[in-house]
């Protein structure tokens, strides 16, 4: 059974449609990278995933339960949104110790995430001073507290620094091989392309890609962009030949699976003008975008 | 359900806002009743010892703000979230909140109600004035403050939960004790009703002595019951709410 599953999950507010008949599955062992831009509706995935906020139709269960169903929920799901929120003037110690007490966790295991998540100095000082980096790190602490078989994490990344998400990298990357779902959310593709297994990118509420990484850019990546006054006529040579063509706006084809010089050599056998021929950038950036409907930056 | 109690009770010690209410009242209730036992003219017929006692009766606002901040403190600064996530139970949630903060709120009664005997008792009889009081009739005061203490929590709890923001629902239910209740007060017809019946005219029953009462307020069981009802009212009203409730902050 799967560990997390989104199944025809909807949410609306009002006339908003937050989040539009969406699926999608975790399995044990696997880091998935659940990917859009701001406001695409992954938190309001992630909260109804979490019995925070009521769907408006469909379901999201972890192992066939609901969260709020669960017997047991420290220790088969720890979550951690919006960076974990912390009240101000409470130590971050004294934040665990009291997530702790609700579920029979002891000091020893609040002390021992302290330290594994490398706050073990800063964990008496009171938490409105900490940075968005601490608070993160706070956060993962009170997600594994129950040492939780589900890790759901929205944006773990926001406010580490270059150290820090190498760290969390690894950080999930070992959770993950102890068998753990790992289900994190981000608006940074980067974030995730090295570590992620595979990818859910959404956008505007629904889902528009499922897969793993290496699937999606064999998929989606790659090809020749031609452009040039001659281009229809090439389209029709490159069909003939059997390639896969597609038009991008006024005047440019790319070709999915003929490489620069296999047009090129079309292109001198037939005489052909064109003005310009180009390998079509391969990276998961682009491809985000061209998913997510976004303006590269490009 | 004794785990998350705890958890309740942890949250009111690990900041500082129990503390702080707590000196607040002492503070007050210190100067008020020490102005009232060394200055009064205890001559008059209007002396009333009931009275003096009373004025620990100041713990009563702290002990409703101490309940609404249980409640509200968990929106305005998102621990709602993971103290959700970590138990989902709303219904188990507000339950334990009521447990921890009307113990609380027993408590703000005990030191105030302590505070305040102390000070009148020994300042009176320091004064060489009789407090015409049996010892009976100061322990029925001292029990009404008390239960007071943890019925006005509990009253802050359930107003906390069914407003959700912090502000607006301690404005809304100082506003409404201070300000339109004694407003009603004056109205002709309305007015007698409203200070024997009210929310203020219960509490007041409660701390009041039988014996003392001429009827503009009910009995101190009545006014008790009559508060208690007022609580479990809005607390009912509360989880309607907080069960309902999208949690986005």
């Amino acid at each position: 059974m799967a560990a997390i599953e989104i199944e025809q999950l909807t949410k609306r507010y009002g006339p908003t449609l937050a989040v539009d008949g969406l699926s999608f599955t975790v399995e044990p062992g696997r880091i998935v990278g659940f990917l859009g831009p701001n406001g695409a509706g992954k938190t309001t995935t992630l909260r109804a995933l979490l019995g925070l906020i009521s769907a408006t139709s469909g379901s999201a269960t972890l192992g066939g339960r609901r969260f709020v169903e669960l017997e047991d929920p420290v220790r088969t799901v720890g979550a951690v949104l919006d960076g974990g929120m912390l009240h101000p003037g409470r130590s971050g110690r004294n934040h665990l110790r009291m997530l702790a007490q609700g579920a029979g966790i002891g000091r020893g295991r609040v002390d021992e995430l302290l330290g594994l998540v490398g706050l073990a100095d800063s964990a008496d000082r009171r938490a409105g001073g900490y940075s968005l980096g601490m608070r993160q790190r706070l956060g993962l602490a009170a997600a594994l507290l129950g040492d939780p078989a589900v890790l759901v994490l929205d944006e773990p990344a926001n406010g580490l620094d270059p150290q820090g998400i190498r760290w969390l990298r690894d950080f999930l990357r070992s959770l993950a091989a102890e068998g753990r779902a790992v289900l994190v959310s981000s608006h940074v593709l980067a974030e995730v392309t090295q570590t992620a297994d595979e990818v859910v990118v959404i956008a505007k509420g629904r889902s528009v890609a499922q897969a793993p990484l290496s699937e999606l850019l064999a998929a989606r990546g790659g090809g020749t962009r031609v452009a040039g006054p001659d281009v229809e006529r090439l389209a029709e040579l490159l069909r003939a030949d059997g390639a896969e063509v597609k038009p991008v706006g006024e005047g440019a084809i790319v070709v999915g699976d003929r490489n620069g010089e296999q047009v090129g050599r079309l292109i001198a056998e037939h005489g052909v003008v064109i003005s310009e021929l180009g390998a079509v950038s391969t990276s998961l950036e682009e491809i985000f975008f061209e998913l997510t409907g976004e303006e590269t930056s490009a | 359900m004794s785990r998350l109690i705890g958890a309740e009770l942890l949250k009111l010690r690990t900041t500082r806002t129990g503390v702080a209410l707590i000196a607040s009242v002492v503070g007050i209730v210190v100067l008020v009743s020490a102005l009232a036992t060394f200055t009064g003219d205890f001559d008059s017929d209007e002396f009333n010892t009931v009275d003096l006692l009373g004025i620990s009766g100041f713990a009563q606002p702290f002990a409703l703000v101490l309940g609404i901040l249980a409640v509200t403190s968990e929106f305005r600064h998102g621990t709602i979230t993971p103290t959700l996530i970590a138990a989902p139970g709303r219904g188990r949630l507000l339950a334990a909140k009521l447990a921890a903060n009307g113990l609380a709120g027993v408590l703000l009664g005990v030191v105030a109600v302590a505070v305040c005997s102390a000070i009148v008792l020994l300042g009176l009889s320091a004064r060489g004035i009789e407090t015409g009081l049996a010892s009976g009739d100061v322990a029925r005061v001292v029990a009404g403050q008390v239960v007071a203490g943890g019925l006005w929590a509990a009253l802050g709890v359930g107003v906390g939960a069914l407003i959700g923001n912090q502000v607006g629902a301690i404005v809304g239910a100082l506003g409404w004790l201070f300000l339109v209740e004694n407003l009603l007060r004056i109205v002709p017809g309305l007015g007698d009703q409203v200070e024997k019946y009210g929310i203020n005219g219960a509490s007041n029953g409660l701390g009041n002595l039988e014996s003392q009462n001429t009827g503009e307020v009910l009995g101190q069981v009545g006014g008790g019951l009559l508060l208690a009802a007022y609580a479990v009212a809005f607390l009912l009203a509360g989880l309607l709410v907080l069960r309902s409730r999208d949690v986005t902050t």
